[in-house]
């Protein structure tokens, strides 16, 4: 197990460092560098020794590799720049926006396990059915339909034709649990529609494997019930592997995030990030990029632990 | 109908069992009965997929449904048709009063639940045993079954088990509540020769301490010979041969188990002879041959193999083939089995 | 003392199947068949558009803005007047050129590192397959975006972008059936004996790697679909007389309380397009490849 989890420990620092290098290159890539798209933005920066000053100062005329170093090593300090749009420390406004989007994430997990669990164990349950093929499509159908369109149509059905939510905006939790709830529902349940139909499609493939296996044989040859069965010997090693989805989904449920964010008028971090790319605001952009790797790699790397824990064949070598 | 005779644990009639299949229809047991009585041991030998299986999982009514079913018949177990029984009944009869042990000791076991709480189990369904309580007995059961340091690895993970002991834990979890019938479906095919002999030795010791009947399934002649009363040869889903293991060695009637014999090495035979595997290939179930299902394989069919399948008659006492021309003794059993040439 | 050998019927591999015979399977296939059927649906939206629209797609009419439906339009017109049937008709055509460039040339690239890895092995393997790594770590969406404000605009960067993007899952269907390939016998003697590998490695890899690049092509297809109206939905798309449902759906957005078919209809087809090439992948699946339906109703 200690050797496991070294393992999954080292493989997440050396993508983040790959990821760090990406990002370096892809922020070098930008129309003009950070400097000249500064001064784009801020018309006062626009004289071209004030420019020539500021790239000595931010050891733009260093080779790359340096430069590369440099950034690395304020980045790891803290220090993210300062937003070209507003002005303020990215590190602070970061932070700032943090909670907003954590709040979506729980909220579209959540939804995801509703609505993926039952369905999955139902379709497999009821497999080969009229009732499994339907569950089937509609998993497609989840895994297929685009956050925005999805937003589009719940945005006119909820608030256009019926007028039950709000069409946009976010209530801070502590202004108003009611107002935040409502003005989370939808965007949420949009961000969780893709895992809910992995989750539907990856339990019921899952649990059917578990059942067709001899050792469910063996549980009901000792008397055990159907239910019995299914509940004590079924469900754990039919959810071990499930776990290894919620990595997978979880790509798309950050790439939503940005999407909602954006169509429901959230401040969380998705927001910040469309908006960065909008002004071209380059020091958000990175931090960015950055933050969702880490973000992505985190929650991979959580999976792989859990799920090390939870397979015996690992845990106990 | 119910059988007079008590002393009989058990009585199988006419039981069919089919699956329907994308391809056709599989009559993997088709109308095979037989019995067995207190304490007995019985072996059922016979090709790879001839039904072996097919008939024990019939009998512990677990069949996969679909695509199986089982057609008809009946099984008399401790004086009630099995095949009449609630699933809620039936749950108490499995693993309590009839238990089985499978052929693959690698996947039969859960590899996500402790050894412990496996073998344990049978004791809390059916002997309401606390779960402290049964762990204690199961320490005690795979000291029983001669797993080395029984009582502490109650809380290994099967991973942690080699092949054979995962097949004493099985054995050890099949007469955890000390069942009246044991059903070994081919429990040592997987392992080694040695542990083989040893497990089966086991099995047999155990047993014969409880009084539990034993129904020993086996590609395996040698271990037929050695540990079973009788035998039953199955060929095709159907029981073409029921003797004593001892008359079955000595006087094999039916062409197929006069070939099976062949095919084995024997210590009393001339080292000259070569041992002669069966011609033709194992019969596939879904285009059975018209009239008797061996009769393209055979090495002495008569007319009316084509035509008519034969039925079980009686050849001797005790001895019962189904073969329209059974070989006879002792005049044609020389030194060489010819029959299959 | 086992005396008899053990049953072993194989069936036959399905690895000849001409592609007739996979289209009949597919048409069997429900959700395949349904899958093909819209794809024909837009191939004939893309290629008749200008025989099948009721009106010019960049004719303005400034007097006839953000109409209901009518006989005249009968999806209703947009923000400057023009006919959204039209319109959409016409979006079919970003939207597949999109789809299927991007994940042509994400399938050749991918392929082709793929092979370099598992041919190569070693250093340049590990370094491709961190690469893949690194790419998947960061959500497509999010890299679109960054480098759509890179490149700038235009349905040439949108392809780059996604292709950039979408090599990742074809490097590693390559690799590892490369690596599989490898070890058959006979590669490996041809191999000792001198022989280049690679002719007689690509005459099995070939077989072996179709199934499952097929599949991953279909969904790679909406993937990119669902990743161009994405950016268009955002202002990153393609420029903007040209008529795209993304960019629809960002314009009609607005109007959703006045005209709600001026987002709903275009955001429709791009739900519809995405789930045809799904549907169409899972059907591949299991009619190509049946291993890796994971059923549990196999014969035990
Ligand atoms: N789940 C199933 N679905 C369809 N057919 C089955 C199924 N299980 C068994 N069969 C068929 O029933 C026949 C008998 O199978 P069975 O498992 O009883 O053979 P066996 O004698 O136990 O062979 P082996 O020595 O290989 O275990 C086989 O021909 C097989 O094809
Ligand atoms: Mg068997």
């Amino acid at each position: 197990m200690k050797r496991y989890i070294a393992g999954r420990l080292l493989y997440t620092f050396v993508i983040l460092f790959l990821v760090s290098i990406l990002v370096f290159i892809l922020a070098r890539l930008l129309p003009g560098d950070p400097i000249q798209a500064a001064a784009m933005i801020n018309m006062d920066l626009a004289n071209q020794e004030i420019i020539q000053d500021l790239r000595i100062r931010f050891g733009l005329d260093r080779p790359l590799y340096v430069q590369y170093v440099i950034w690395l090593r304020d980045f790891i300090s803290g220090d993210w720049g300062v937003s070209l749009g507003s002005g303020e420390a990215v590190f602070d406004m970061f932070f700032k926006r943090l909670p907003v989007t954590l709040e979506l994430f729980a909220g579209s997990v959540f939804w995801s396990c509703l609505i993926g669990f039952p369905l999955g164990i139902l379709s497999a349950l009821r497999r080969n059915t009229w009732l499994d093929a339907m569950v089937t499509a509609t998993a497609i159908t989840g895994v297929s339909i685009p956050v925005f369109w999805e937003g589009i149509v719940l945005i006119y059905l909820f608030s256009v034709v019926f007028h039950w939510l709000p069409a946009a905006g976010f209530v801070p939790f502590a202004e108003s649990p009611l107002g935040n709830f409502t003005s989370l529902l939808m965007p949420s349940f949009v961000m969780g529609t893709h895992g809910a139909g992995l989750f539907a499609r990856y339990i019921r493939s899952s649990l059917l494997e578990v059942l067709g296996q001899d050792y469910i044989r063996t549980a009901r040859a000792k008397g055990l019930s159907e239910k019995a069965v299914l509940i004590g010997h079924a469900a754990k090693p039919a959810m071990i592997p499930v776990v290894t989805v919620v990595g997978l989904a979880w790509g798309y449920v950050v790439a939503g995030s940005f999407i909602v964010e954006y169509m429901f008028a959230i401040p969380g971090l998705g927001r910040m990030g469309v908006d960065a790319v909008f002004l071209r605001d380059f020091p958000v952009i990175q931090a960015t990029l950055i933050m969702t790797a880490v973000n992505v790699l985190l929650v991979n790397l959580l999976v792989d632990l859990i799920y090390g824990c939870l397979d015996p064949r690992i845990r106990i070598q | 109908m119910k059988p007079e005779s008590t002393e009989k644990l058990l009585e199988v009639r006419n039981l069919c069992t089919h699956f329907h299949t994308r391809a056709g229809l599989i009559r993997a047991v088709e109308d095979v009965s037989f019995e067995l009585a207190q304490g007995e041991t019985l072996g059922i030998v016979g090709e790879s997929g001839c039904g072996k299986s097919v008939s024990a999982l019939s009998l512990m009514r677990l069949i996969p449904n679909p695509p199986g079913r089982i057609m008809k018949g009946e099984i008399w177990f401790e004086g009630r048709d099995l095949l009449k029984l609630s699933e809620g009944e039936m749950g108490r009869v499995r693993g309590n009063r009839m238990a089985m042990i499978f052929q693959e000791p690698m996947t039969s076991l859960n590899p996500v639940l402790t050894i412990g709480r496996q073998v344990a189990e049978p004791l809390e369904i059916h002997q309401a045993a606390r779960p402290d309580k049964a762990q204690i007995l199961c320490g005690e059961l795979l000291e029983r079954v001669r797993i080395p340091g029984g009582r502490k690895r109650v809380k290994d993970y099967p991973h942690q088990f080699s092949g054979g002991m995962r097949q004493r834990a099985m054995i050890a979890m099949a007469l955890a509540c000390t069942p009246r019938l044991l059903i070994a479906d081919e429990p040592t095919t997987a392992l080694d020769v040695t542990i083989q002999a040893q497990l089966l030795e086991l099995m047999k010791n155990l047993t014969r301490d409880c009084g539990t009947s034993l129904i020993l399934i086996t590609h395996n002649l040698g271990i037929v010979a050695r540990y079973a009363d009788r035998v039953n040869v199955m060929y095709a889903g159907r029981i073409v041969e029921k003797a004593r293991a001892r008359d079955l060695y000595s006087r094999p009637r039916h062409p197929y188990t006069v070939g099976l014999m062949a095919s084995v090495p024997r210590l009393d035979q001339d080292v000259k002879c070569k041992l002669r595997p069966i011609q033709g290939q194992p019969p596939d179930l879904l285009q059975l041959p018209g009239g008797c299902a061996f009769q393209p394989r055979c090495g002495r069919p008569i007319e009316i193999c084509r035509i008519q399948s034969p039925l079980l008659t009686v050849a001797s006492e005790n001895h019962e083939v189904a073969c329209w021309n059974p070989a006879d003794y002792p005049k044609e059993i020389g030194g060489e089995h010819a029959l299959t040439s | 003392m086992a005396i008899f050998q053990r049953n072993t019927k194989v069936k036959p591999a399905l690895c000849r199947t001409g592609a007739l015979a996979v289209s009949a399977a597919l048409l069997r296939h429900k959700s395949a068949g349904a899958g093909m059927a819209i794809i024909w649906m837009l191939l004939v939206m893309a290629l008749f558009a200008p025989w099948l629209s009721p009106h010019d797609p960049n004719e303005q009419d400034l007097y006839h803005v953000l109409q209901g439906p009518s006989r005249a339009h009968l999806l209703g017109t947009d923000d400057v007047g023009r006919d959204l049937l039209s319109r959409v008709l016409y979006g079919a055509r970003i939207s597949l050129i999109v789809g299927l460039l991007s994940t042509l040339t994400a399938t050749v690239i991918g392929v082709f590192l793929g092979l370099v890895a598992g041919y190569k092995g070693g250093l340049i393997d590990g370094f491709i397959m961190r690469l893949t790594d690194t790419v998947m770590c960061i959500p497509g969406l999010i890299l679109l975006l960054v480098m759509a404000a890179a490149l700038g605009p235009g349905i040439h960067n949108i392809i780059i972008a996604i292709s950039a993007l979408g090599w990742t899952v074809f490097a590693r269907i390559t690799r590892g059936q490369v690596l599989m390939v490898r070890e058959l016998p006979y590669v490996e003697a041809a191999r000792a004996a001198g022989a280049s590998g690679w002719r007689i490695m690509f005459q099995h890899l070939l077989p072996n790697s179709m199934a499952p690049l097929i599949v991953a092509s279909s969904i790679t297809v909406g993937g990119a679909i669902m990743l161009e109206s994405a950016a268009a939905f955002l202002g990153l798309g393609v420029q903007p007389p040209t008529p795209s449902w993304g960019e629809a759906l960002r314009v009609g957005y607005s109007y959703l309380e006045i005209v709600p078919l001026f987002s709903l209809a275009p955001g429709l087809m791009i739900t519809l397009a995405v789930l045809a090439f799904n549907f169409l992948g899972d059907g591949l699946r299991d009619v190509l490849d049946p291993r890796l339906r994971g059923e549990g109703d196999k014969i035990k």
